[in-house]
């Protein structure tokens, strides 16, 4: 059994300012079996796979590959031993054409053979049963055909490892049955997999055996053929299923905002309402939409058509300002670029949106200032240093709180979270549920945009779920269930 | 098939630009249309062009460099003086001008690879760092009479067709080539397409970037040999500014300041429409001042246009660094604007 390990992972330690992605950790992969990765958002799947892929160095440890010890390998390194990855977010060159992406860093000798290229990028597109034309230039495609790019990026080379992060997101039902079918003949080729994903029932269709972490540990390997899913759930989180989401008991209220027909920014025809006290659930792939109707609602960018109305009356929103003076605030999903200046003080990020209202005379009343910030500080339980602190320096999870505390404070109603817990480790996302929960029970209505479809399940009242642009159709709390939202986020009617 | 046809939209609109200017100006003044004319706009221009190849390595790398115009300076310096103070042969002063480009470019790219600072910044720090340098050789001297053999690269006739075109020719084919068939000038456009990308493709980054500078180092000394024989005098304020003139050129041309694209023929085109704008409002008596100002309209409106065209492209706005970055900007902005009120 042990001679046939191919990879092991020893004692490895990464620790990013306020978090500790990885701690001592230690595994094993064995050569041709497709091992499933397991875990929430920052147990340390991903600073895993890049350490083995050599994209970041850890702090201690070791790799073991091959018999071969390693503190750290190089990207080129990596290649060269032949371990490849398929990423989360897409590593491709937007400007350059699909087989110039595909053969990146990969042609012999120092001329380039466009047509051959092209031609051998048709024959890989051939095997696999895809249609993308490879000598399109790959800012033209979609989401879906972007990650198909990457995974016909790494067969196009003699891999020994093939990591796969979360390969699903994008693709749609029919299209993940494709991707089965590859990853299937490529462990036929004695090709060892290890595949993340957040659907668990997918680990059971594909993978050998499953690890399973919890806060950069290890918690156990498992033959994925005798566990089940529950055993999953309850190891990941390491607590029951039913107390990870808090239940509220208040029913909403009255409607506070109501969308009719809206268009603009690649989204067409959406219509939903949402309720005083509730939380709706907006569900979608990646690439269907769903953070650019939110950017319309917020007005960050305009919208084409249609209307919305806050309290029952028609507004008109053109920019984020008056957005937010009809009570609308967004905590955006790229918080690093959107939601916050990160070399300034968690004060100055908390008093972002309010700096007008401070102001008298065009000076701020650093004792009234003060006074908020300390409140929401206290209320959020936004674990800093000080005040001063620069935001940079916290962990994911109080980032997020500081966004948060900023749109609270410049006294918004309804609140629209997009990817709410992303990289955020599990006990906080906990917190930041119990705040959602008090948020809505104190009258708020939120608008919550996940990926997490569990997430979604657990947290909303209602769902809507778009698909490629399009309102596929609104599901309520009665009618939850996986496999029907997965199935309409897939463009398949119910 | 609505991005192709903007894409060529593109390229054309440069090229019609250019047709629109000529016709214009060959209204303006009855020596503007000549071959004569013609003739000067085109030997006036051959240095620019191999200046602009050189810059385009590092730009469609996704970097800058602001340094060239010194570089030239110095580089016009050192050789000018191995020639008329040292008597130095033509090919050593020549060979020794190159390789001091070459330097000046490889000391740029290490800055910016090993101190990792933005290399605005870091060539603007060495621009000042070279010309202190050329004017302490210098000594504010101006060195003219250049051996003959020095003068054919600027002045001399292959067939009846000058040197430096010949020359300048050259240099666009082998830009072109590299570009379009080696792996060298792929991953260029993949440094600058998406930096992180081609790390974990395996190439070498860092070298790649130091690497373009360096090879825009050397252009621009292949430049400078140009220059300073076609004026057959130097001092060391000759080159400064010519900087702008290129990166003018370049971004008219189409080669993205994001870096990743960039089309040789159509920077070429974008030195021309250039260099037709300065000769015509020249004949058309438009002071020089007033030259600047309507080129600067059209800097303004290239990268406009660039970005108007990029927007079309990604129809959804969402990820792109430079839209979030906008979109920050928007929030602050709507702060600001409130508080005026």
């Amino acid at each position: 059994m042990s001679d046939n390990v191919i990879l092991s992972i020893r004692n490895i330690t990464k620790t990013y300012p306020g978090v500790t992605a990885l701690d001592d950790f230690s595994m094993e992969f064995q050569r041709g079996e497709i091992h499933a990765l397991l875990g929430e958002n920052g147990a340390g799947k991903s600073t895993l796979i890049k350490i083995i892929s050599g994209a970041i160095e850890p702090d201690g440890g070791s790799i073991i590959f091959e018999g071969q010890e390693y503190k750290s390998i190089s990207p080129a390194h990596a290649k060269d031993l032949g371990i490849k990855v398929v990423y989360q977010e897409f590593n491709l060159v937007e400007s350059l054409t699909v087989a110039q992406n595909i053969f990146l860093g990969e042609t012999e000798g120092w001329l380039t053979n466009h047509k051959k290229i092209k031609e051998e990028s048709r024959q890989i597109f051939a095997d696999i049963n895809v249609d993308i034309d490879p000598s399109a230039q790959v800012r033209s495609l979609s989401p879906a055909k972007k990650q198909l790019v990457e995974i016909a990026k790494v067969i196009s080379t003699k891999a020994k490892i093939l990591i796969m992060d979360e390969p699903s997101a994008p693709l749609s039902a029919s299209e993940v049955e494709t991707m089965f079918r590859i990853i299937a003949k490529l462990k036929q080729d004695g090709i060892t997999i290890i595949y993340i994903s957040h659907r668990i029932e997918e680990l059971f269709l594909i993978s050998d055996r499953v690890t399973v972490m919890r806060d950069g540990h290890f918690v156990k390997t498992l033959e994925t053929a005798k566990t089940n899913r529950k055993e999953l759930i309850s190891l990941m989180v390491g607590r029951e299923f039913k107390e990870y989401y808090p239940k509220r008991t208040n029913p909403p209220g009255a409607v506070v905002m109501e969308v009719k027909n809206l268009s603009g920014n690649g989204d067409e025809n959406i219509s939903f309402q949402v309720r005083k006290g509730e939380i709706l659930g907006v569900a979608g792939l990646v690439g269907s939409g769903r953070t650019e109707m939110v950017n319309v609602l917020f007005g960050s960018v305009p919208k084409d058509s249609g209307d919305i109305y806050i309290d029952g009356k028609k507004v008109d929103i053109h920019n984020p300002d008056q957005a937010m003076r009809y009570g609308i605030g967004l905590i955006p999903e790229d918080r690093k670029w959107q939601g916050l200046i990160l070399n300034s003080t968690v004060k100055f990020n908390i008093t972002l949106a309010i700096f007008n209202k401070l102001a008298r005379y065009s000076l701020v009343n650093s004792k009234v200032m003060n006074g908020i910030v300390s409140k929401y500080v206290d209320t959020l339980k936004i674990r800093t240093p000080s005040v001063e602190q620069r935001v940079k320096n916290l962990s994911g999870g109080n980032q997020q709180k500081v966004v948060l505390a900023k749109t609270l404070a410049a006294d918004t109603n309804i609140l629209i979270f997009d990817e709410p817990t992303r990289g955020i480790d599990v006990g906080t996302k906990q917190e930041i549920y119990n705040l959602m929960n008090d948020l809505v029970d104190k009258g708020k209505a939120i608008i919550m945009v996940s990926s997490e479809m569990e997430e979604l399940l657990g947290m909303s009242d209602r769902l809507i779920v778009l698909y490629e642009g399009r309102f596929m159709g609104e599901v309520p709390k009665e009618k939850f269930d996986q496999r029907y939202v997965i199935e309409l986020a897939s463009g398949h009617p119910g | 098939m609505r991005k192709i046809n903007l894409s060529g939209l593109k390229k054309y609109t440069i090229m019609f630009i250019l047709v629109g200017l000529i016709a214009v100006f060959s209204l303006t003044s009855p020596y503007f249309f000549t071959v004569r004319n013609f003739t000067n706009i085109i030997t006036q221009n051959t240095y620019f062009i191999i200046a602009a190849v050189g810059l385009s390595f590092v730009m469609i790398g996704g970097g800058i460099d602001l340094s060239v115009g010194w570089q030239m300076s110095l580089v016009g310096v050192v050789t000018a003086i191995l020639m008329v103070e040292y008597q130095a042969p033509t090919w050593l002063a020549v060979t020794v001008g190159l390789l001091l480009g070459t330097s000046l470019g490889l000391f740029n790219g290490l800055i910016v690879t090993n101190v990792r600072v933005f290399p605005l910044i870091v060539t603007i720090a060495t621009s000042t760092v070279f010309q202190g340098i050329s004017y302490i050789i210098s000594q504010s001297h101006t060195y003219r009479n250049y051996p003959t053999e020095f003068l054919f690269i600027a002045k001399g006739k292959v067939l009846g067709v000058p040197f430096d075109v010949i020359l300048a020719i050259v240099v666009v084919l082998f830009a072109s080539f590299v570009y379009a068939k080696t792996k060298y000038g792929w991953n260029v456009m993949a440094l600058g397409g998406n930096e992180e990308a081609a790390r974990l493709a395996g190439i070498k980054t860092r070298a790649m970037k130091t690497s373009v500078y360096a090879l825009c180092g050397f252009f621009v000394a292949v430049a400078t040999m140009v220059m300073i024989g076609k004026a057959n005098t130097t001092s060391s304020a000759f080159g400064p500014g010519i900087e702008f003139t290129i990166l003018t050129a370049a971004i008219i041309g189409g080669i993205s300041f994001m870096g990743g694209e960039g089309n040789m023929a159509a920077l070429v085109v974008g030195v021309f429409v250039l260099a037709v704008l300065g000769n015509g409002m020249q004949l058309a008596g438009w002071s020089t001042y007033a030259q600047y100002i309507v080129r600067g309209i059209i800097l303004l409106g290239a990268v406009a246009f660039d970005e108007f065209q990029k927007n079309r492209k990604s129809k959804r706005k969402v990820k792109p660094f430079g839209g979030n970055k906008s979109e920050n900007q928007n929030q602050l902005s709507g702060a600001g604007s409130a508080s005026a009120e």
